[in-house]
């Protein structure tokens, strides 16, 4: 199977060069028959990277460490769950998967436009394909090649690294992954949309739900991955400001910022060139994502190896990608004009185009943060990494503003809107803003940023809360519906309008989640079995945490076989305000073929709360089991998870298909003559 | 030698597979059968969506008179503005029946507010058959009102 991966991949190489030219040709000159030829190549190259991901996977069940991408991975005591992560363990693996999601996105566009947007569809293909033949020729030629063998066969493989044995790294790639793939369809459409010359609304139709999806992956990608490092890395944050975290955080601002001023473009017809770039640098910075992730060229929690030659080739793509969407742009611009000019700074249209440049300057605060070491370097000859307090010093102000207008965008009128507009609808929010600061200060609260954020929260909350409340009570009124039905229908006529909301409902919980984390507590403690340790949360909850005893793992085969990993296990009894709440387990463990320790952390989780109980080190000399714990709470973390839920489901609800129009019973239906809209007023 | 037979069997099916169309003549469709996608429609699509959405802003008190008589005449202009003979003569179906039901619903929120649910004074929507405002007590007309 493995050879058959192998053979699958060079084959994959011409077929896609074939697809990739014919394609472009076939649209150029009208040669239809070329057209179905280079799309029958999309779902080949599909096909054949099925093949060559099942060949990787078979050389890992297999433990076939004669090929290198085995050996560095993997070893005959993995576990066979994670013998199939392998895929996407390391940098080859990873490029191979990210191709196949994207050949497998390339085959869905195709196949879902076979009869319609056939104008754009030849240049929709060519340009996958030819980002597919990309791919392929650098797995092939750039020493990323999954099947390269070594010139022996070793008894076993190097494993894979022990950060990565955790449920959340077989979820959290995947997912962030499809985010990045799916986007290169828009890209792709709007390629086709300046090549063809068709610049009105129709690419932005037909791509719109193309972006949210990619955008609702991107998302859940990010929070799975802020999952993985709250558990895995053990020292009680989720966000690290790693390169490769910013590098994902990049694409997902720039989504975001486009998924609001597309808005824009649809109901004012502005912000066309804008639109189009925004486009165009989100897919490259999915690139951007994708060939830093393990590339070694930043140094990050993620950079389990290193080969900077691919770095440079995709540098280098990507430049000549990003040349080639300004020429288009440029060459386009009498048709991108604008139809209509902001008028008022009061109004809707100018709160989305102040988040979008928000959005962006965030964007940027990360991506200089990122680059600033390889700057640095070009230019003194020495790496300065930027830490978590430059990102935190601009990135949380900018945020807050661009939480305020979460709140103030949804409810201020299109075009202009008056002070009385205004007035209208910003008392009863402010009001409960005011009303939270003032509680949060009687309460002894301090923190400024903490406070700002959670006036901020109660007033972007209150608005969401408001929208619905009344809008579900107006359709209530007027289509004589109850309550429930009216809420029901009110979403599904404007599903993109009322899933916006709850993504907004879901930001909010997220925001104050982070601001807890000026609230957390932390005790360091050496304890012996039966000695107890006492923490305090902000909440006031007092937590008493009892060392009961120490577990060592045994072999699980044979005495000479080498394990996986060995396990101390501590077990903790946890009581809360005096109340036996349950037991921990945190572990140490050392992973021999890789000579590399890890910390399981032990997690209580509660509405409020969450207590995080780290294993700092084990006295394995002294036989008196004694460990060293760091035992923290962490106020609001458990939102943090809540609103990243609450975010996917308004995502999905945007996501959602409209029920099917029924075309044909609709064209045979008597025509009602159409109501001159306004006339009845 | 199993494996090489099945590579060049997977590399022959490909090659069939691929070159077909050029071989046999056989083409997929340039264009659109019949083109689903009228700029003019999708534009007032828009421009009712937005109508309708005016229409519960106002129902629900967030705009006041002036600003929605505003909004309304402008977004009521833009919709006819891309009333194009296609939409006055039939044109797709699913892209008109789409713009009939906005303005269907847009029909049904005016009814509601021209039979005097809404409260002039206060922008509260009473419920049908109420005389007088549930929140601030005034009078409801029984014509015109916010509208």
């Amino acid at each position: 199977m493995t050879i058959l991966g192998e053979i699958a991949l060079w084959i994959a190489l011409p077929v896609a060069l074939w697809g990739a030219v014919v394609s472009f040709v076939g649209g150029r000159t009208g040669r239809s028959d070329l057209v179905l030829s280079g799309e029958r190549t999309v779902h080949v190259v599909t096909l054949l990277l099925i093949v060559t991901s099942l060949g990787i996977i078979a050389a890992f069940v297999g433990n076939r460490y004669e090929y290198l991408y085995v050996a560095n991975y993997s070893n005959r005591e993995l576990d066979t769950y994670f013998k199939v992560a392998g895929l996407w363990a390391g940098q080859r693996g990873s490029l191979v998967f990210w191709t196949l999601l994207l050949s497998v996105f390339a085959s869905i566009a195709v196949f879902r436009n076979r009869r319609r947007n056939r104008e754009f569809m030849p240049y929709v293909g060519g340009t996958l394909l030819g980002l597919l033949s990309f791919l392929v020729i650098v797995l092939l030629f750039a020493d990323v090649n999954p099947f390269e063998r070594m010139g022996f066969t070793p008894a076993n493989g190097r494993g894979l690294n022990p950060q990565l044995q955790n449920y959340w790294m077989t979820i959290h790639p995947p997912t962030l992954y499809l985010g990045f793939t799916s986007f290169a369809v828009p890209f792709a459409f709007a390629v086709s949309a300046l090549l063809t010359g068709r610049l009105d609304s129709r690419w932005i139709a037909v791509t719109r739900r193309w972006i949210l999806l990619s955008w609702f992956f991107l998302t859940i990608g990010i929070i799975f991955g802020m999952r993985w490092a709250y558990e895995e890395l053990g020292w009680g944050g989720y966000w690290f400001w790693d390169p490769v975290e910013n590098a994902s955080l990049l694409p997902w601002l720039t989504a975001t910022a486009f998924l609001h001023s597309i808005q824009i473009q649809e109901n004012r017809g502005m912000l066309k060139v804008w639109n189009m770039g925004l486009v165009v640098t989100t897919f490259l910075l999915t690139l951007f994502a994708t060939f830093l992730t393990r590339s070694g060229l930043i140094e990050s929690v993620h950079s389990f190896a290193q080969n900077l030659t691919i770095a440079y080739i995709f540098l280098g793509f990507m430049g000549g990608l990003a040349a080639f969407s300004i020429l288009l742009i440029v060459h386009r611009l009498p048709s991108l004009r604008p139809e209509n000019r902001i008028q008022s700074f009061l109004s809707r249209e100018s709160a989305f185009l102040f988040n979008n440049l928000l959005l962006l300057g965030i964007a940027f605060a990360v991506a200089w943060g990122t680059l600033f070491p390889l700057i640095t370097e070009g230019l003194f000859g020495q790496k300065i990494n930027v830490g978590p307090p430059f990102y935190n010093r601009v990135n949380i102000p900018i945020g807050l503003i661009l939480l305020t207008l979460m709140g103030i965008g949804p409810v201020i009128a299109w075009r202009r809107a008056s002070p009385r507009n205004l007035r209208r609808n910003f008392t009863l929010p402010l009001a409960a803003s005011a009303l939270m600061l003032a509680a949060l200060l009687l309460t002894g609260v301090r923190h400024t940023m903490a406070l700002a954020t959670f006036a901020i929260a109660a007033f972007v909350m209150t608005i969401v809360v408001t929208e619905f409340w009344k809008g579900t009570k107006a359709r209530a009124r007027i289509a004589g519906e109850g309550a429930m039905r009216a809420f029901a229908s009110l979403v599904k006529r404007n599903r993109r309008r009322w899933g916006g909301y709850v993504v907004h409902a879901g930001v909010v919980v997220v925001f104050t989640g982070l601001a807890g984390a000026a609230f957390d507590t932390a005790v360091v403690q050496e304890l012996a079995p039966g000695e107890a340790v006492t923490v305090r949360s902000a909440f006031g909850n007092e937590y008493r945490l009892v060392y009961e005893s120490l577990s060592h793992s045994r072999p699980r085969v044979a005495e000479d076989a080498r394990e996986n990993d060995w396990r101390w296990t501590a077990l903790m009894t946890v009581y809360r305000n005096g109340e036996r709440t349950g037991i921990v387990r945190p572990e140490r463990r050392f992973y021999p073929v890789m000579d590399q320790a890890s910390t399981e952390v032990g997690i209580v989780s509660a509405a409020l709360e969450d207590l995080y109980v780290i294993p700092r080190d084990v006295d394995l000399d002294s036989g008196a089991d004694r460990v060293i714990f760091e035992v923290k709470t962490l106020p609001l973390v458990p939102w943090i998870w809540s609103g990243g839920l609450l975010v996917a489901i308004g995502a999905l609800v945007g996501l959602w298909p409209p029920p099917p129009m029924r075309a044909h019973a609709a064209q045979h239906r008597a025509v009602p003559g159409p109501l001159p809209a306004g006339a009845s007023g | 030698m199993t494996v090489l037979l099945g590579g060049i069997l997977l590399a022959a099916g490909v090659m069939l597979y691929v070159l077909e169309p050029v071989f046999s003549g056989r083409g997929a469709p340039l264009y659109d059968g019949v083109d689903d996608f009228d700029e003019g429609a999708a534009r007032r699509r828009v421009a009712l969506t937005a109508l309708r959405d005016l229409e519960y802003d106002r129902a629900t008190g967030k705009l006041d008179g002036d600003d929605y008589e505003m909004l309304k005449t402008e977004l009521s202009r833009e919709a006819l503005q891309h009333m194009g003979p296609r939409q006055r003569g039939g044109g797709d179906p699913v892209t008109e029946r789409a713009s009939r039901e906005l303005e269907e619903e847009i029909e049904q929120i005016r009814r509601a507010l021209r039979e005097g649910l809404q409260c002039g004074d206060c922008g509260h929507l009473n419920a049908f058959g109420a005389r007088y405002c549930g929140r601030c007590g005034e009078a409801l007309e029984r014509d015109g009102g916010a509208s």
